[in-house]
């Protein structure tokens, strides 16, 4: 990592950094808002009612052991929506367990004596809890809120797994990409807004602490005292110029979420999964439709897989993304697997168009399934071009494979039925490190991904599967049959990628964007451009 | 007048009695001291007569009127309570916690503000010095005093007073006493006063009620109990200093 390119990609990409840095705390805000209003009158509640205290405090306290992720997932179906509300939802629900909880201990923290006291004077209950109760108590309520917004600014990064944005989606795009930067661009403002978050609000703590500062001159001690105690909401507004302003700085080539300038048009929203290969259909998908189109195109990239795509599809959020044949066969449709391309093909047209009304379009014209991938100087020395020409030398061959790869029926257990090369050694390798392994010559045989851009940059060769063993997993366009319906020239203007996208071009397009760290948009753009399909 | 008529209360559905049907009267402008070790039952009745504590049987009258058919929140901003504990709100400047009573009557802020250093000026205590103070910052002398400053804010007729010097040290409680007594004459306010301390109620009341095991054993004024005891109980009791100061002697 080289700090002079972060801080000049912190500046190539300043617009959409400020207008993630916006979603992110509007996230934050939002949800810290909403759990105070919630969390504080459950406290007040649970310290009138003592046997709701146990439930109460075991239901917040269970809900905050639910690993992020899953929450996600799990809010995900319930409320059948992805973006914005399940992660506000998630975030609000991570919140309530240390504001109830202080607000309950802060209240009986009060001293016996002080309750007495209020009671004697001829204080109602209500005058109670507002003049003594919440006051007494409010040190340690904040301290919980305060807890409840910091952590929720790390628990945010994690809402762009579901297109919720914030500054996570930097973390995850340079995870897929493997770009340190990228990730960097997206931590160091996160952690860097826990500490603004943490700061302002212990700066409200000061502002209640009268002690703190009444040797302050009266004038200036008002003064910094209101200043204290706004900070938060100085913060938050900021936020939400930030949030709301993401219309216009947001339209960053290829990386904004909201096109709201695009008026009246009809638009039409084109996903993708969290992967380079997937970024680069999804723009390839883009800019031929905005360009050929009247329709506006919305992006919404980086969602956290295949699940969340589809089920953004059905419920109509997104309109297309790129899938997978084989992926929709047996994740989407739990089929068996099935070896015969124009059959998977049939089957999930036939199936998605029954069961989901979603028109699988022409496939790209690409294979992106396993391939077993050797050394170009071991293929040319030994003269190996099938998979089968391995059976022999198999058992003085050292492999690597991924560990899902070790494990699935479509994977080296049926390959070792159908091809009966029993490797001599095999390891788990993480699939990032399988090509650099089979370079340095640490392994000789992996199961790499077709289209993988490190085939062809690291001189290795894929072999061809004689034996038509691995299921097909051809790329093409998932379309909801609605739109399909009121705009058809999706489909023809789609169509000329067939013809252009092949195993190797898509090596290419992956290299570009993976090893060399180039930004999709561009990367598509100058294809586009080579193929005569955009001028 | 306050008067308590009957009055009976049973912690334990009536199994045993914290006070067992008792009668006083305590007359306007008088000082009465409940007087007993502890467990007696007179800091229940106490608090009984401002609805901290509800009696199981028996009324409690204050001007006439049956307190149980009243508001206690109402009843109580009548009532002037000073506490053992003192339980001054910690969150509050002196000036503030003084003032909170006046601020449920609605007084405006100008009013509160000359009622608390007028009564900071009454208890001695200079309020210059004192009125931006917080609780914490004071001795437990003066905390008392501004105690008691809170319970006289809105100027009731009445106060109940709880054991308020009890955890204070010797020396203090004398000087609050003396305070007490010289502010009693100048207020003429209705007093009862609760304590464990034989010199203290005698000290301060104008009339002692003895109280043992939830049972009143005699009520009169200092020479009529020490004369004429109404039971073995109250002789005892009123012996032991003697008995104590001769052993003092002895041992000096």
């Amino acid at each position: 990592m080289v700090p002079e390119n972060l801080i000049s990609l912190a500046f190539e990409r300043l617009p959409e950094l400020w207008l993630r840095t916006g979603e992110h705390l509007m996230l934050t805000g939002v949800s810290t808002g909403v759990a105070i209003l919630l969390g504080v009158p459950l406290g007040i509640l649970a310290s009138r009612v003592t046997r709701l205290r146990g439930p109460l405090l075991g239901a917040t306290g269970i809900l905050q052991t639910i690993p992020s992720l899953a929450m996600l997932a799990i809010l995900l179906t319930l409320t059948g929506k992805i973006g914005v509300v399940p992660a506000i939802i998630a975030l609000i629900l991570y919140s309530l367990l240390p504001i109830v909880r202080n607000t309950l201990t802060g209240i009986l923290g009060v001293s016996p004596a002080s309750l007495e006291a209020a009671r004697g004077i001829g204080m109602t209950n209500y005058q109670q809890l507002w003049v003594i109760k919440l006051p007494l108590a409010l040190p340690v309520i904040v301290a919980g809120i305060r807890t409840a917004a910091v952590t929720g600014v790390g628990i945010a990064t994690l809402s762009a797994f579901i297109g919720a944005g914030g500054l996570g989606q930097f973390i995850n795009r340079g995870l897929a990409l493997s770009n340190n930067n990228l990730v960097l661009l997206g931590a160091i403002p996160a952690a860097l807004l826990a500490l603004i978050v943490d700061f302002s609000i212990a700066a409200v703590v000061w502002s209640l602490e009268p002690r703190k500062h009444r040797n302050l001159p009266p004038r200036v001690r008002a003064g910094v005292r209101t200043l204290a105690f706004l900070l938060p909401f100085v913060i938050g507004l900021g936020g939400a110029i930030a949030y709301m302003s993401g219309g216009t700085t947001g339209s960053v080539a290829g990386y904004n979420s909201k096109n709201r300038d695009k008026g009246l048009r009809d638009r039409v929203v084109i996903a993708s999964k969290n992967f380079g290969e997937q970024f680069i259909l999804g723009e390839l998908m883009a800019q031929l439709i905005e360009e050929k189109t009247d329709l506006a195109v919305v992006r919404r990239f980086d969602l956290g897989g295949t699940m969340i795509c589809h089920g953004a599809l059905v419920n109509g959020e997104i309109d297309i993304y790129a899938e997978y044949t084989g992926t929709g066969l047996t994740a989407i449709l739990k089929d068996p697997v099935l070896s015969d391309p124009e059959e998977v093909f049939r089957v999930v047209a036939r199936e998605y168009r029954k069961r989901f009304r979603i028109e699988w379009l022409k496939p790209f014209g690409f294979n992106n399934t396993y391939a077993i991938t050797v050394r170009k100087t071991d293929a040319e020395e030994n003269g190996w071009e099938n998979i089968s020409d391995l059976t022999i030398v198999a058992p003085n061959l050292r492999a690597g494979f991924t560990s899902e790869f070790a494990e699935r029926p479509d994977g080296y257990p049926g390959l070792l039925k159908v091809y009966e090369c029993k490797f001599g050694s095999v390891r788990d390798l993480d699939p990032t490190l399988m090509y650099e392994a089979l370079v340095k010559e640490e392994v000789d045989v992996i199961c790499a991904f077709a289209t993988d851009g490190r085939i062809a940059a690291y001189q290795l060769m894929s072999l061809t599967d004689d034996r038509r063993f691995f299921p097909p997993y051809h790329a093409a366009p998932v379309v909801r049959k609605e739109i399909l319906n009121a705009h058809p020239e999706i489909r023809d203007v789609l169509a000329p990628l067939s013809s252009v996208l092949t195993d190797v071009s898509m090596r290419r397009l992956n290299y570009e964007v993976d090893c060399k760290k180039r930004s999709p948009y561009k990367v598509a753009r100058e294809f586009l451009k080579f193929q005569a399909l955009l001028h | 007048m306050i008067r308590l008529t009957k009055i009976s209360k049973s912690f334990d559905n009536n199994l045993s009695y914290a006070i067992k049907d008792l009668s006083l009267d305590v007359s306007d402008g008088e000082t009465l001291v409940f007087l007993g070790s502890s467990g007696c039952g007179k800091t229940t009745t106490l608090k009984m007569i401002n609805r901290l504590i509800e009696p199981t049987s028996g009324t409690i009258e204050v001007d006439g009127k049956d307190i149980a058919d009243q508001d206690p929140v109402l009843l109580r901003r009548r009532i002037g309570y000073v506490f053992q504990e003192i339980g001054l709100f910690p969150h509050m400047t002196i000036e503030q916690n003084i003032a909170v009573a006046p601020k449920l009557l609605g007084w405006d802020k100008n009013r509160r503000r000359r009622r608390a250093r007028e009564l900071l000026e009454l208890m001695d205590l200079d309020p210059k010095v004192f009125a931006n103070r917080y609780p914490d910052e004071l001795s437990g002398g003066q905390q008392q005093r501004v105690g008691v400053a809170r319970a006289l804010a809105v100027d009731p007729d009445y106060l109940l007073m709880d054991e308020p010097f009890g955890a204070l040290d010797a020396l203090t409680r004398d000087t609050l006493q003396q305070g007490l007594l010289s502010l009693k004459d100048r207020l003429k306010k209705t007093i009862i006063f609760v304590t464990h301390d034989i010199f203290e109620a005698i000290t301060i009341g104008d009339r002692i009620a003895i109280l043992h095991d939830g049972n009143l054993e005699q009520v009169g004024t200092k020479e009529e109990v020490y004369n004429r005891p109404a039971s073995p109980f109250v002789s005892d009791l009123f012996s032991k200093p003697a008995k104590q100061l001769a052993l003092f002697r002895e041992m000096t």
